[in-house]
């Protein structure tokens, strides 16, 4: 009996609710084996939308990304930034190893615009990463956005404001980003597939690899932690 | 020799409106008597030879148009540059086209294969066509004028046959001349072969003999053929002004269509075109279409115009579009890949790119999709400049650390017993990295390009950690120009 109940509990098709499902595909890994150990794909939704609720400008959220961003690809991939809120910085850029001339940036006002340049870039096929920056969007579009990214099978990153967070999502990843001290990047998430999280992560400085031991972080170390140089 | 003869039926309507989606009926009048009408038309009982007030007065919104011989040239050599895809021997008719196909015949997969392809560049161009095939070409246009669909083998014998079964008005002769015949009581091609030669001489009919020898080979039968100018002005008529952008689109891709197919002919690709939308009281409303790579790709060039119509607002409904395009460019053709879609090469991706930029473009506008590349020079706000994307590396980022964000203008901060504030006194962290550049940039006293300026990382109350400035020179304001998120 008791043999039969381990077989049973071994059958690939059945999923318990205190794992990080297995059954997911492996996504891009992030660059910070933290946050990989808490995605159910050891990285990046391949495929997927991504959202990333977060308030905060200039604490880190963007350099989250840049791992992703710089991956080593072949020429003819691109990536496309939707309507980002401000002037991306070349240099920055060019430090972190991202190649800034097939970084396509789109300024749109509307989120209608918005949504329909982020699709056309899915529907594209030559992209290798889509990066939308939306506020308040209609929950069809975002669906429409769920499905469109299904089919281009990369990472579709969306950032949004943190009021968002209290509206329903299509999207499989939620993590809301915020300001935990000076280059301390707090992430909760809020969604994913598979267990849910209750420990929020602390990302820190360069590496972002480093747990936070203590919540308490001396503001007025020098930056040994330089986010994006 | 084997000739394939093409027949456009009602060919004044036809050039004028190319198989428009209507339910109105149409009519084309030469010296106010109508000379070709659509389906819809003839149902409504309006005849060919009728008056045009006779017609109105049967079919009250029967749209009728004057003829237009320059109109019919233009549409014919369209129609024939649609055709030079499949020979290079292509002959202009009045309403119809010859086309020698001997050479071709196998490489297109037989008769067969080459009329279905031909028959489908030609529908999407907006042409509908009667056919026959013929050893001569005078053959093979009356038999594509009196029983279309025929195929003639290469032999005397049976030619002879073919054009002996033929009604005299098969014949393109003078119509006094048949007239007469049919005064005789001559019926078919083949009673007047029976005539002796010097009977007809007699009755002023020695043309006649003359183009009976032709289409049965007896005589040679010259033709020039046709070369295509390298260039695209074709020009179609809607039947009634329309506004909505679905109608437009569709007649568009007519032109889009017949253009393509012509670029296909000669191995060529345009970069650009212009689509001009006619007005009736207005100048013309002109899109032009960037394709960024050349192509002949018609579904590219639909894209396009349906971003741009989406985006523009039309002064008045459109009766005409005019496709325009110069400046052809060789373009080979190119090999299909090896592990198809799935996997496409380089230069595929490339295209596709390209195509996406454009898609952007004609949307959103041309100056809100680039790239960024690194300019030499100190100053924050001039080391970066707006690029075409493509290929190529940006150089390693010089001096000290740099924010991922800029702001497009530094924004003045305010300031509280001389310490930079935003929401809280800012605390510097880094710094000063001393930026002094651009003093031969002056445009004009009131903003001189050169910057003298302090710059540090500074540390906000919300643990923000931001680029700020501090001028060389008094007042010494403090700006924020960066943000490292």
């Amino acid at each position: 009996m008791t043999t039969q109940a381990f077989s049973l509990l071994r059958h690939p098709s059945l999923w318990r609710a205190g794992d990080v499902s297995p059954s997911v595909p492996n996504g891009i890994p992030t660059g910070h084996a933290m946050l990989d150990a808490a995605l159910p794909g050891r990285g990046w939704p391949i495929g997927e939308m991504t959202e990333l609720l977060t308030d905060c400008s200039g604490h880190g959220e963007l350099s989250l990304l840049m791992p992703l961003l710089a991956g080593a690809e072949a020429e003819s991939h691109w990536r496309i930034w939707v309507a980002p809120p401000h002037l991306p910085g070349v240099s920055a850029l060019a430090a972190a190893g991202v190649r800034t001339r097939q970084l396509i940036v789109v300024r749109a006002d509307t989120a209608g615009e918005r949504v329909w340049a982020i699709r056309q870039a899915l529907r594209s096929g030559v992209c290798s990463v889509v990066v939308g920056w939306l506020d308040r969007v209609d929950n069809a579009l975002l669906r429409r956005l769920q499905l469109a990214v299904r089919e281009a099978a990369i990472p579709l990153i969306l950032f949004r404001p943190l009021q968002q967070a209290r509206h329903a999502s299509p999207a499989v990843l939620r993590l809301q980003l915020s300001a935990r001290a000076a280059g301390v990047l707090r992430i909760d998430i809020l969604k994913r597939r598979g267990a849910p999280a209750n420990q929020p992560l602390y990302l820190q400085g360069a590496g972002f690899d480093a747990p936070l031991a203590t919540a308490v972080v001396r503001r007025a170390a020098p930056p040994a932690l330089a986010l994006i140089a | 020799m084997r000739w394939l003869a093409l027949v456009f039926p009602d060919w004044p309507l036809q050039a004028l409106f190319r198989n428009p989606s209507h339910t109105r009926p149409l009519a084309v009048a030469h010296r106010q008597r109508v000379c070709a009408l659509d389906a819809t038309a003839l149902a409504q009982g309006v005849r060919p030879g009728q008056g045009v007030a006779d017609a109105l007065a049967i079919a009250p919104d029967l749209l009728a148009r004057p003829k237009s011989p320059e109109a019919e040239r233009s549409a014919l050599r369209e129609a024939a540059g649609c055709a030079l895809r499949y020979t290079p021997r292509v002959v202009l008719e009045d309403d119809g086209l010859l086309l020698d196909i001997a050479g071709s015949t196998r490489l297109f997969g037989g008769l067969d294969a080459l009329l279905r392809h031909l028959r489908s560049d030609l529908a999407a161009a907006g042409f509908r066509a009667l056919s026959a095939c013929a050893p001569t070409p005078r053959a093979a246009r009356w038999l594509a004028r009196a029983t279309p669909g025929q195929c003639v083998a290469d032999d005397d014998q049976a030619l002879a046959e073919a054009l002996a079964a033929l009604p005299l008005r098969a014949m393109e002769a003078d119509a006094s001349l048949l007239a007469l015949l049919a005064d005789s009581g001559l019926r078919t091609v083949g009673e007047v072969m029976k005539l002796p030669r010097d009977a007809l001489a007699r009755r002023d009919a020695a043309g006649l003999r003359r183009l009976l020898d032709q289409a049965l080979g007896q005589r040679p039968d010259p033709r020039p053929f046709f070369e295509a100018p390298p260039q695209i002005d074709s020009r179609l008529e809607l039947p009634v002004p329309r506004h909505d952008s679905d109608v437009l689109l569709f007649a568009a891709n007519r032109l889009f269509n017949a253009c393509c197919t012509q670029l296909a002919a000669v191995h060529a690709g345009i970069e650009s075109c212009r689509l001009e939308l006619e007005h009736e009281h207005h100048p013309p409303t002109v899109l032009t279409l960037t394709l960024g790579t050349p192509s002949r790709d018609a579904h590219r060039m639909a894209l396009l115009t349906r971003e741009h119509l989406a985006r523009l607002a039309l002064p008045e409904a459109v009766g005409a579009l005019r496709l325009k395009a110069a400046h052809w460019i060789e373009l080979a053709g190119r090999s299909e890949d090896l592990f198809g879609p799935q996997a496409p090469s380089p230069a595929r991706r490339q295209e596709a790119g390209r195509l996406l930029i454009e898609h952007l473009r004609a949307r959103l506008g041309p100056d809100r999709v680039y790239a960024l590349s690194a300019c030499a020079d100190h100053r924050p706000e001039r080391s970066q400049q707006q690029v075409e994307p493509g290929p190529g590396t940006t150089a390693a980022a010089q001096g000290g650390r740099r924010p991922l964000w800029l702001l497009p203008e530094p924004r003045l901060l305010q300031t509280l017993r001389n310490q930079p504030w935003r929401g809280g006194p800012l605390e510097l962290v880094s710094g000063p990295e001393r930026i002094e550049s651009g003093w031969w940039d002056t445009d004009g006293e009131a903003s001189p390009g050169d910057a003298l300026r302090d710059y540090f990382v500074a540390l906000s109350t919300d643990h923000a950690q931001l680029w700020i400035y501090r001028e060389h020179l008094p007042p010494h304001r403090w700006y924020l120009h960066g943000l490292f998120a």
